[in-house]
This record gives C-alpha cells, sequence and structure tokens, in this order.
C-alpha cells in the first residue's frame, strides 16, 4: 500500500480520529461518558433527516424541502393534539402523513411534471415555508403545554435507560439499513442513482420507485419533527431548515468513507457524529458563540474537501 | 417544425401569466402603473440583479444542470461580508471607503478563488462545495460583525442609495451599466463566446480545443466579482451591514435566475433574464403589497411560479424529443 492508496482509503477517518483526540486533550469533559451520550441524542434528530437524505442522493436527486417536512410532522401532530385531543399515538400517525404529504407533492412535481429534484424541492421549500407563515399568523409558535407525557416522552423520555429519540433513531438507522443495503428495494435505488438509463433497460420501474423514495423521505423528516416538537412542547415554524446543510453535508462526507464513494446509510451516522462531535467539542472549548460558527463552517469546508479529493485519488 | 397549438400555447405559457398578472395588479391598484413605482421596483431589485449576472455566469459557463452543472450559491454571503468589511472597517476603522473595498475585494478573490479550485480543482460537485463555502463565510462574517448591525454614514455610500443621475436613481443607472458591461462581456468577445460554448456542451467545446476547465475557473471568479459589487449597494440599501441579510438575498437570486429561464425561447439561463427575472420578483413583491396580499403569501406565489415555469419548460423540451 502507497501513502496515496492509504490517504485515498482511510484520509477523512484519520482527520476524525484526529478531531477526536484534540477535543479529548482540550477539554477533560469530553471523553466522559455523559457527554458521549450528549452528542449521541444531539444527532438523533439530524440523523433521522439525514437518512432521509441519503435515500434520495442515493437514487441521484436531492431534496431541499426536507425541513418543510420535518415542519409539518411537527405541525400536525401539535395541532392534532391540542385542538383535536387525540391520542398520542395517533397524532404521531397524522404527523408522520403530514410529512408524506410534502413527499407526495415533490414526487408528482418530479416524477409526473419531470422537473428536476434541486427545482422542484425548492419550490416545494417556498411553497411549504409560506403556507407555515400563513398558518402561524406570520411564525408564531405554536405551544401546548400540557401535552400528554406518552408524546412529551418523545423526546425526554427513555428505554431502559436509553433516551427515547436515540431509540427512535437507532430503530430508523436499522430500517434504513435493511432497506437501502441489504433489500432488493436498495439494490435497485443505488442502481437508479448509478445509472438511470440502465435501471430503465433493466426493467426496473424507476418512476414507481422514485415516487416511493421521494414520501418515504419527507415521512421520515416528519419523525424528526415529531420529536423535535415533543422536546420544546411546541411546533415552531421554519425551524427544520437548520437542519438542512447538516443532513446533506452527512451524507457527502459519508459517501467520502465508502469505498465505491456512494451515499450509505453506515456513512451518513459517520458524518452525523462528526458534525455532532465537531458542534459539542467547539461549545466545550467555550468559544465565543460567533468565532464558533466560523470555525464550524470552515471545517465543514474543510471536511468536505478532504472527501471528495480522496474520492478523486482512488 | 411540427409544433402542435397545444406546444406552442406552453411554450408562451409562462410570460401570460405574467401579464395577466401584471395587468389585474395595474387593475387593481391606481398607483402600480406609475413611473414612481416603477423607480421603486428597479431599485428594490438592484442588489438581486448583481448577484443573479455572477449566478448566471456561473450557469452558463458550467451548463444548466443545478446538481452537476453550474451553481453558485455562496454570492449573496459573499456580498454581504464584503459589506461587513466595508462597514468594520469605516466605521470600526475610521478607514477611507477605497481601503475598505479594497480589503473587501481581497476577501471576495480568496471566496472566488477557493470555490473555483473546489469545483476545477478536486472536481466537488458546484451545489455542495458553495452551499458549504456560503456557511462558511456566514461565519465568518459573524466573527467581523459580531452579529450586530453597523451603520455607515459615507458620502458616497449615501449617494448611491439617494442620489440621482440624469434624473434616475443612482444605483440603477451604475446596475444598467453593470448589465451593458456583463452583456459585451459574455456576448460580443470571443472570450465570451468560448465560455457559452464550455456551458452548451462541455465536450464539443473542449474538442475545439477550449480549455475548459480555465472558464470554468473564471465563471467562479466572476461570480464573487458581481457579490463584492452587490456589497456596495446592499450597505446604501440598509445604511450599512446588517446581520441575516444573505438569506434572503439568496432565494431572491436562485428564484430570479431560474425564472429568467422562462423568458428564453430555448428555456435557458441567461444575462437578460436572470435581470429580468430579478426586475419581475421585484415587481410582484411591490405589486402584492400595493393591493394589500397579506405578505406572508408572497412565497407561496414565488415558489407556485417558479414551479409553473420549471414545469412548462420540462413539458416544453419533451413536446420536442
Amino acid at each position: 500500500m502507497t501513502l496515496k492508496s492509504v490517504f485515498a482509503r482511510f484520509g477523512l477517518l484519520v482527520i476524525i480520529v484526529m478531531f477526536f483526540a484534540f477535543f479529548s486533550f482540550s477539554s477533560n469533559v469530553f471523553l466522559t461518558f455523559d457527554n458521549q451520550l450528549n452528542i449521541v441524542e444531539a444527532s438523533a434528530i439530524v440523523l433521522i433527516l439525514a437518512l432521509g437524505m441519503t435515500l434520495v442522493v442515493a437514487m441521484g436527486g436531492i431534496d431541499l424541502s426536507i425541513g418543510i417536512a420535518f415542519d409539518f410532522g411537527a405541525a400536525f401532530a401539535v395541532v392534532a393534539l391540542k385542538d383535536f385531543g387525540i391520542a398520542w399515538y395517533l397524532a404521531c400517525l397524522i404527523g408522520i402523513m403530514g410529512g408524506a404529504l410534502i413527499g407526495l407533492l415533490n414526487a408528482f412535481l418530479i416524477v409526473k411534471l419531470k422537473i428536476s429534484p434541486f427545482m422542484a424541492t425548492l419550490g416545494t421549500f417556498f411553497v411549504g415555508s409560506s403556507v407555515e407563515r400563513v398558518f402561524t399568523n406570520g411564525g408564531g409558535p405554536i405551544s401546548f403545554r400540557r401535552m400528554p407525557q406518552e408524546y412529551r416522552d418523545l423526546a425526554v423520555g427513555d428505554v431502559f435507560g436509553i433516551p427515547t429519540e436515540v431509540v427512535i433513531a437507532a430503530v430508523v438507522l436499522i430500517v434504513y439499513f435493511v432497506l437501502l443495503e441489504r433489500s432488493i428495494f436498495g439494490k435497485r435505488i443505488h442502481a437508479i442513482g448509478l445509472q438511470t438509463d440502465a435501471a430503465n433497460v433493466a426493467d426496473i420501474p424507476v418512476r414507481r420507485y422514485m415516487f416511493i423514495a421521494f414520501i418515504l423521505a419527507s415521512a421520515t423528516c416528519a419523525i424528526g419533527g415529531l420529536i423535535g416538537s415533543a422536546n420544546i412542547r411546541m411546533f415552531t415554524p421554519l425551524a427544520g431548515f437548520s437542519y438542512l446543510l447538516d443532513a446533506i453535508a452527512a451524507v457527502f462526507i459519508g459517501a467520502a468513507i465508502h469505498p465505491k464513494g456512494r451515499p450509505n446509510v453506515l456513512g451518513t451516522l459517520v458524518g452525523v457524529l462528526f458534525l455532532g462531535m465537531i458542534g459539542n467539542g467547539l461549545n466545550l472549548m467555550g468559544l465565543d458563540f460567533n468565532l464558533k460558527a466560523a470555525l464550524s463552517g470552515l471545517i465543514l469546508v474543510g471536511t468536505l474537501t478532504l472527501a471528495v479529493a480522496q474520492q478523486r485519488f482512488r | 417544425m411540427n409544433q402542435s397549438i397545444s406546444t406552442r400555447l406552453i411554450t408562451i405559457f409562462p410570460i401570460v401569466v405574467f401579464a395577466c398578472l401584471f395587468a389585474y395588479l395595474g387593475l387593481s391598484s391606481s398607483n402600480f402603473l406609475s413611473l414612481g413605482t416603477f423607480e421603486l421596483i428597479l431599485k428594490q431589485a438592484v442588489p438581486t440583479v448583481i448577484v443573479s449576472l455572477g449566478l448566471a455566469t456561473v450557469v452558463i459557463a458550467g451548463g444548466d444542470d443545478v446538481v452537476a452543472g453550474g451553481i453558485d450559491l455562496s454570492i449573496p454571503a459573499t456580498a454581504i461580508i464584503c459589506a461587513a468589511i466595508v462597514a468594520d472597517q469605516m466605521t470600526n476603522g475610521g478607514h477611507s471607503l477605497i481601503y475598505a473595498m479594497t480589503l473587501a475585494f481581497g476577501a471576495a478573490a480568496i471566496i472566488g478563488a477557493v470555490n473555483a479550485f473546489l469545483v476545477v480543482g478536486i472536481r466537488m460537485t458546484p451545489l455542495l462545495a458553495t452551499l458549504s463555502m456560503s456557511v462558511a463565510i456566514v461565519g465568518v462574517t459573524k466573527v467581523i460583525t459580531s452579529s450586530r448591525r453597523i451603520g455607515v454614514t459615507d458620502e458616497s455610500i449615501l449617494f448611491i442609495r439617494d442620489g440621482k443621475l440624469f434624473g434616475i436613481a443612482a444605483s440603477v443607472v451604475l446596475t444598467a451599466v453593470l448589465v451593458v458591461i456583463f452583456y459585451h462581456a459574455l456576448h460580443r468577445t470571443r472570450w465570451g463566446m468560448n465560455m457559452q460554448a464550455t456551458g452548451g456542451s462541455r465536450d464539443a467545446a473542449e474538442i475545439s480545443g477550449i480549455l475548459t476547465r480555465r472558464f470554468v475557473f473564471q465563471s467562479f471568479l466572476i461570480a464573487a466579482f458581481a457579490g463584492w459589487i452587490a456589497s456596495v449597494f446592499v450597505l446604501a440599501r440598509g445604511s450599512g451591514s446588517s446581520p441575516g441579510t444573505e438569506e434572503s438575498l439568496l432565494l431572491e437570486m436562485v428564484l430570479a435566475t431560474f425564472l429568467g429561464a422562462a423568458f428564453s425561447p430555448r428555456r435557458v439561463v441567461t444575462l437578460w433574464g436572470a435581470v429580468l427575472g430579478a426586475i419581475v420578483v421585484s415587481a410582484l413583491s411591490v405589486g402584492f403589497i400595493s393591493i394589500g396580499v397579506n405578505v406572508f403569501w408572497t412565497g407561496c406565489i414565488k415558489g407556485a411560479l417558479i414551479l409553473l415555469v420549471v414545469a412548462s419548460a420540462a413539458v416544453t423540451t419533451k413536446g420536442r424529443s
């Protein structure tokens, strides 16, 4: 193995380990179990959204409206709980269906009207955020302090000592892993992403798969919205937007550590945890808020540069 | 040429929709069709027009596939960081406008070069490269301004805000000059033709001996340059640098540039299209306010319009093939 081939395979992983070591030295709290759990817990929602994004990117698309699906999930569930007083599990279901509506719109625009995924989901983003503003009369949150404890537990409860949101994220992770990496469905999604024409020739029902994938991705993001709204006991309009770049970045970092440079579920997990670690580590260093924003942005560019450069060396 | 009537209708559909919209706005608000409103619309559109010129250049050189082709989402962030540097140097540092603008130019040049390196050098997807650059730039801007507003009271900046040239708002005249310069460079020079060829078909351009990588590289430098120029007008419009302005500028820029494709016969991004798109977006905003439409709906209408345009573009290409 030459130095070049080692870099091509493990360059990014080395950088991740170096950051881990650096934060461990710079703060004596970083390595504690509680703090590591903090990182995992803080990454749960991002992971759920990033998995939805992984599915879409693996299929050769992109979804800029995952934040809207997140918001719709939260809004539908909170309104169902507050104004209709229905059971918490039905509210969850309604929330997920609310998110799926966004996916349905995307799928219609992309599959039926043949708009490129970027423009279609950007349009959905515009329309969706406007609908949220109108619905909340300009963007005020819909708060529901006395929500059922079961719903609230989605974010603050625990299952055998493990925080519920981590458990939910883990379940979504496993489902996505099986779906995307271990099933015929996943093989076909990857095939569509690699060579749409070849997939068509091979008689894969490309349009149906795309339809399903966009709806599935949005419904997944809505699960993130449920947890988010349970955590702060309210629906905050346009809150989902802040997850967009982290989700995209995690998917591409994950693709970079894959042997063939493909978006994949485990890579996305590494990407999400890496971003979570950077955020946590910078916080522990006690940096100024503004400086932290600049540093995490620069680290993001640096990491992505390395990630892509690494692929080119292969 | 065996175009059916329905295909033709779809081809002019976006233009018909806009015409109807403006007719409606003109009829429902007595002030909408006045010269004063028109000037206001143009003045409002200025920063968007300039950053859209930059984006249009990148798309022209890189091809109009939004993911694999050329796109630069960091232009608004570039404009905002340049505005922050200028405001900080002048108000907090007490330096002259020339000095501050030179520093800002340096920053813009670095950003353009990094973008170009990421896209051409290591072949990162332009969307990913410029989006993450945008985040980094916004972060650095926060360090410069400490997330605070910095006012600017320089005479030249105030002149751009309030002054008149030949009886027309100075910002509009200066922007018009810039548009003409961009148009001349891209449409009337050998260099511009090569750049258009690069975006039209990378392979064909390469076979004809055009150094396509160089042109893509330059397009990102030009985009950063457009961001630098736009910073002056951003400063003038806000009488200083304010945090958080890049997001709305980003949305308007993407909207204007790709909406502009509707006005081109081949449905591709063009300079004129981008300029017209920016003016249309601004006119819609002003128009909806003047007839008292809830401001929160404007995003929805803009989103629906862009979907309408790209959908009709998609249908047109389908009809042709």
